[in-house]
């Protein structure tokens, strides 16, 4: 029960945050973050509840973007909030596309599902480079200008953001309290037993990744209507799909708290990194460093390593039973 | 009697090998039908086509008076025919309580309830008194021993109310008290009603327990009949010592 007071704290914070008359560049930081915490979040929904390593989700972000692109493609906006109204549209249509792309991949596990959709990441990738008629191919695809105040530009793009990492933190939390998370962990455990005791196997997991997917367009909507510009090589980027990944793992895998707290260290780590060491490419090398180190010492994730330590810590004080992780942390 | 489960001319060839060759039996309803048979001769991939893991290359499976060949392995299970496997699956990661109720046969609309609700708590909880595994209920399954695992394994396939229970090895790899245990399990239930097929090597255990036994041999059943037949028959000599 403690996440129910954690929560409201947490979040409690970021609406209070952009009060406290924060620089532009700390306020662009935190947009991105939120936008790295919001994807994890929803990427653990199948990577790490249902134990699919997707490397497709990249395309989704993607999908997401060019959606929102499309809907206001040569549109003037007058208020600037009516792309956000738009959001769950695009959310619809990236869980629409996710949902065959699930049925067809999720019939491979591990490794070759990891293939099976970086491969689905790639197709969409030269997709938004020629079907010029929706991506504008190389030369991009322009949004509407938003006609917020220079003073407080960030503000809607950061509130919008931390909505959604309330509905994918919301839906984790949901899905750990109700059975779709038992058939959840019972899929990542041993599927072929959850077949076999009847669990809807295919189901779950598909519901799971269409969902994720659907989170990740609405934040590639996001991001669009941010940059004002669509550029396809940075739309549909393997690197978007490689940090989501590392930042759930780092954090924890099938955790409330862990994608988040990925997504502030390593985001954070990766701006601080590129400002302090330059155009050069030593930030990605650093990068790489934080991570390994974190990895060496935290082997399963920062969460569960600590949650476990403190557990032992604990049991050897007091023998009391042990809290469940997923639930804990 | 009538026949709960019937086969009928199963063939599955895995490449070059005919795992299963036209085998044909039936299990009667209320019976604990042991089917043993040397090593390779097909028993656990019989188990696989029946409860639909596999698909069979020809021949049909007919449960409870329906055709239910090539039918999805939840589908018969909610249907009532559960099985367990040689190596006591189980997901080590929940707790006890949670594999019964993971076990509870949902249909996917009901994913949406609570984890646990109290209709489940009080439906596993009679399972747990009476596999004694009460004390162990929010331990994760990770922490049992390998004995507990498979009777862990049985009382999760009883969630759905089965009608038939497939145990594949129920008594492999475990101590004698708890092949005891397993064995006045199987009778209890089977006297309030489950039929069992039964695959398991512990000849003693099947011949205590099991009437009839069919035996396998090169993926067909070359005999079925009581115990006392079983062991002085020529042919099944002939399937484990070698003619």
């Amino acid at each position: 029960m403690k996440s129910l007071v954690r929560g409201p704290v947490f979040f409690g914070l970021l609406i209070v945050l952009p009060l406290f008359g924060l620089q532009h560049w700390v306020l662009n930081m935190l947009v991105f973050v939120l936008m790295f915490a919001v994807m994890s979040s929803a990427w653990n929904l199948v990577g790490g509840l249902a134990g699919y390593p997707s490397l497709g989700h990249a395309a989704f972000f993607g999908i997401g973007a060019y959606a929102l692109g499309s809907l206001f493609k040569g549109q003037t906006v007058s208020s600037g909030y009516e792309p956000f109204l738009w959001l769950p549209v695009v959310g619809l249509i990236g869980a629409l596309i996710g949902w065959p792309i699930a049925v067809i991949s999720m019939r491979t596990r591990a490794d070759v599902f990891a293939i099976v959709t970086i491969t689905f990441l790639f197709v969409v990738q030269t997709l938004a480079f020629n079907l010029h008629g929706i991506t504008g191919g190389a030369q991009g695809l322009a949004l509407p200008i938003p006609p917020f105040p220079a003073a407080t530009f960030e503000q809607p793009y950061y509130y919008v953001l931390v909505l959604l990492l309330s509905v994918a933190m919301g839906l984790t939390f949901g899905a750990a309290r109700s059975k779709v998370g038992l058939a959840l962990s019972a899929v990542r455990a041993d599927e072929d037993k959850a077949r076999g005791i009847g669990v809807p196997t295919t189901g779950v997991k598909v519901l799971a990744f269409s969902v994720s997917v659907g989170l990740t367009a609405m934040v590639g909507g996001v991001w669009a209507y941010y940059q004002s510009f669509i550029y396809p090589q940075f739309a549909v980027d393997p690197l978007i799909t490689i940090a989501i990944v590392l930042m759930t793992f780092l954090g924890g895998r099938a955790t409330l708290w862990g994608p988040i707290l990925g997504a502030g260290i390593l985001e954070t780590g990766q701006q601080y990194l590129a400002y302090e060491l330059g155009g050069s490419q030593f930030y990605l090398i650093a990068y790489a460093m934080i991570f390994l180190l974190i990895m060496l010492f935290l082997p399963r994730g920062i969460l569960p390593t600590l949650v476990e330590r403190l557990r032992r810590r604990r049991s050897s004080a007091a023998p009391a039973p042990a809290p469940r992780m997923e639930t804990a942390a | 009697m009538s026949a709960i489960l019937t086969v009928d001319g199963l063939t599955k060839t895995f490449g070059g090998v005919r795992a299963v060759d036209s085998c044909t039996l039936a299990v009667q309803e209320g019976s604990i039908t042991g089917l043993i048979g040397p090593n390779g001769s097909g028993k656990t991939t019989v188990f696989n086509i029946i409860t639909g893991y596999l698909r069979a290359d020809a021949g049909a499976v007919r449960f409870a008076g329906r055709d239910v060949t090539g039918h999805d392995t939840g589908r018969l299970y909610r249907h009532g025919l559960s099985r367990t496997f040689q190596q006591a699956r189980v997901f080590p990661p929940l707790t006890v309580l949670e594999n019964l109720v993971a076990a509870g046969g949902y249909s996917w609309w009901q994913l949406f309830r609570r984890r646990i609700t109290p209709a489940d708590r009080t439906r596993a909880e009679r399972l747990l008194d009476e596999f004694g595994l009460a004390a162990m209920a929010d331990v994760p399954a990770a922490e049992l021993s390998y004995g507990q695992r498979k009777l862990l394994e049985f009382a999760a396939v009883l969630m759905s109310e089965p009608r038939l229970v497939l145990l594949d090895e129920p008594t492999a790899g475990v101590n004698g008290v708890m092949v005891d245990t397993m064995e006045r399990h199987v009778r209890a239930r089977n006297a309030a009603g489950i039929t069992f097929l039964i695959v398991e090597h512990d000849m003693t255990f099947v011949m205590r327990l099991c009437d009839p036994i069919v035996v396998l041999d090169a993926g067909r059943p070359i005999f079925s009949g009581p115990p006392a037949e079983v062991q002085s028959n020529d042919l099944v000599l002939d399937a484990y010592l070698g003619s």
